[in-house]
């Protein structure tokens, strides 16, 4: 426990001294929702639809820059190692860098979402608390996924590319549950009609924290 | 019912097709301080590494209080002290909060004291709240040995301790080692040229062609073999370490 | 003996694709509603079974792996990958073809074709980072790690691509009436086609490890050599 709150509060301090994470995921997601309403065409993206839809694409990009960034910041130095070897084991190492990665997603997510209020004339109401646990349960489930799959990619070359390529299919079923249930939620319907896709979101989040934390032992060791 | 430090047993590693280590056999007690030098890319921090468990044998063992150093346990890992080629700190944290940071993780008591204390050791106090970002290579090699040294570790793994430090440097980097054998510390370190080490006893062994040799070094620093040429070529056990029980307590 | 095995797969395979060919052209009837191109269905069911049976088997390999860590478990792995690959690209393509004249689109959002599509990245996104790195152990766990969260996506994808698609009713006729297949022979014919397929990815599965084995021997033979060098220098 000492050993996660250490890594999570390191990481937390960094991100505060630097914002470089933060920043530029919140930039991002700036940017793929404007992408998105000049590529959709201006009437293409209105109404929950295509305002869910362009939150989640931007948590998919923003996300998979994120996780990325999050583990190349243990790789100046090869802090990485030294986290390896240090008596924290390798499982609490994934939850500290899960949690971080979640929490960076989130901070980008509250941003996206009221950039998506603005952009797509939607209200600020009792609608948006409602996404609020769907975004979360989306962010956790990314944010293992993509933790398991940066330390996969870290140490091929290629590994900026490798990421979203890994990671973007395994997404799939979190992201047509949350578009889903997202679109659902903007349009007025109660979370107790949609639990069919929360469900999904659910599952998909136990199967990914569950195995990236059995097997990020496996990704984290060196030869 | 204590183990041998650091025993390695037919050690052999190979990256790809690449054999670094070939059979490498070696002891060292607790108060026992080997220094192994080679040539450059002959295997010294590949060797260190796998002492260090960052690192997974090809062939025979590596192990630590008698567990494979690869997989020792989050606990057993508080008991070893490691200083590698890279200094495992973070440029954008400062000096004092590596510390702390490193010392939460090995659970290192009062961490803030321990940190002003190894900061002031060090020479590191006046820059403690400067980002290691800033630092020039020699202090970022004083605060990584401190940071190896952190947590009093019984067994200590130094990859060339002395580089980018000067002078006042290595006197420190020597006064340290030879406190820490003093408390019994099992010091496995590599040097480049002839190790600055004086006033205690330690064995210096050559790694030549993936095997430790001893080796004895004559006043102007060049290696004087003994052993290879004397008959004790092959795999010498070159591990024991002068002066210092080696029985491993059944 | 593994020679023996492999050419045994190898001829009795390429003997029951003929006779599957020759029953899917001349034997089996002509299904009613769908006319002629119904008869792509005794090579795209095969394919799909081969590809699903490859990618349960690259994520065993992948659990014997990281389990017992022998190179064996990865080199078959490896190749099961490959030759799932390869079936679910012919899935993709079979369907495609069946999809034009039937649905008048080549290609539908079609619950089975989005699932193989999605299944058809993951396992690309599998040979890539393979491709893309040195074969070291390190790798190899890698390797077993993504094949082994990839399967265990797919029930997940499976349920949430067939929700996707019931929940926004597909505008095109289901898949459903081509599949009753009424006629015996039809069933038969199916069957030999699946024997068929599955012994010949079988023979293909067994040429690749044979290959990969192959491999892994040499670099073993590579890493003996260069030991003995290294000593031999030791010896001077």
């Amino acid at each position: 426990m000492a050993g996660l709150s250490a890594v999570l509060l390191k990481d937390l301090k960094l991100e505060l001294r630097s914002g470089q994470s933060t920043i530029a995921l919140v930039a991002l997601s700036l940017l793929i929702l404007v992408v998105l309403v000049f590529a959709l065409g201006n009437e293409g993206v209105r109404g929950p639809e295509g305002a869910a839809g362009a939150l989640w694409v931007a948590l998919v990009f923003a996300g998979t820059v994120g996780a990325t960034k999050a583990l190349l910041a243990e790789g100046e130095n090869g802090c990485l190692r030294g986290l390896v070897i240090s008596p924290v084991d390798r499982a609490t190492l994934f939850a500290a860098k899960m949690m971080a990665a979640a929490i960076f997603m989130a901070i980008a997510e509250i941003a996206a979402v009221a950039l998506m209020v603005l952009f797509f004339n939607l209200e600020f109401d009792a609608r948006l608390a409602r996404i609020v646990p769907i975004l979360a349960l989306g962010i956790v489930g990314f944010a293992a996924l993509a933790t398991l799959l940066a330390a996969v990619s870290g140490r091929t070359r290629a590994a900026d590319l490798l990421m979203p390529i890994l990671a973007v299919p395994m997404f799939v079923p979190a992201l047509i549950a949350g578009v889903k249930a997202s679109a659902g939620v903007l349009a007025g319907r109660p979370l107790s009609g949609l639990q069919a896709w929360l469900g999904i979101l659910v599952a998909f989040d136990i199967i990914f924290v569950v195995s990236g934390y059995l097997l990020f032992e496996q990704v984290a060791r060196e030869d | 019912m204590s183990q041998v430090p650091v025993r390695l047993r037919g050690l052999a590693k190979s990256y790809g097709l690449k054999p670094v280590l070939r059979s490498v056999e070696l002891e060292i007690a607790p108060g026992g301080c080997v220094v192994i030098v080679g040539d450059n890319g002959c295997g010294k921090s590949t060797l260190l590494r796998t002492i260090a468990g960052l690192s997974r044998p090809s062939g025979g063992e590596a192990l630590l209080f008698g567990e494979e150093a690869w997989r020792l346990a989050g606990p057993m890992r508080q008991r070893v002290g490691v200083l590698s080629h890279q200094s495992f700190l973070y440029p954008n944290l400062t000096a004092r909060e590596n510390l702390e940071f490193y010392g939460r993780l090995y659970g290192v008591p009062k961490v803030g004291a321990a940190a002003g204390r190894w900061l002031e050791r060090m020479g590191l106090a006046a820059v403690s709240r400067a980002r290691v970002g800033t630092f020039s290579r020699g202090m970022e090699q004083r605060l990584a040995l401190a940071r190896a040294m952190l947590a009093a570790p019984e067994v200590l793994v130094l990859d060339e301790p002395f580089s980018a430090l000067d002078g006042e440097g290595t006197t420190l980097a020597v006064a340290l080692i030879k406190e820490a054998v003093a408390q019994r510390t099992a010091v496995a370190m590599s040097t480049h040229g002839r190790p600055p080490l004086s006033g205690f006893e330690f064995k210096t062994l050559r790694l030549v062609a993936g095997v430790l040799k001893p080796a004895a070094l004559d006043e102007a620093g060049r290696e004087a073999v003994t052993g290879a040429r004397t008959g004790l070529a092959g795999s010498v056990d070159g591990g024991t370490v002068g002066g210092f029980a080696q029985r491993p307590e059944a | 003996m593994k020679r023996a095995l492999t050419t045994g797969l190898g001829a009795s395979g390429s003997a029951l694709l003929l006779a599957a060919l020759g029953m899917v052209f001349l034997y089996v009837p002509t299904e009613a509603t769908q006319g002629i191109v119904q008869r792509i269905f005794y090579f795209h069911v095969p394919c799909a079974w081969i590809a699903f049976v490859s990618f349960a088997l690259v994520a065993i390999c992948g659990i014997f792996y990281l389990w017992l860590d022998q190179q064996v478990w990865d080199d078959l792995g490896y190749a099961a990958a490959e030759v799932g690959m390869v079936f679910c690209t012919l899935v993709l393509i079979t369907g495609s073809l069946w999809a034009k004249p039937i649905w008048g689109a080549w290609w539908t959002w079609d619950s089975r074709l989005t699932t193989t599509l999605i299944l058809w990245l993951l396992y690309g996104g599998y040979l890539m980072l393979r491709a893309m790195s040195e074969d070291t152990a390190q790798v190899a766990r890698y390797a077993a790690v993504v094949g082994i969260v990839a399967a265990l996506d797919v029930p997940v994808i499976v349920v949430s691509v067939r929700l996707w698609r019931t929940i926004h009713p597909a505008v095109l006729v289901t898949r459903q009436g081509g599949h009753g297949l009424e006629d015996p022979r039809m069933v038969a014919t199916l069957l030999v086609s699946i024997a068929a397929f599955t012994l010949f990815a079988a023979w293909l599965l067994m040429l690749r490890f044979a290959t990969l084995r192959t491999r892994t021997r040499l670099n073993e033979l590579a890493r003996h050599l260069a030991l003995n060098e290294l000593s031999r220098r030791g010896e001077e």
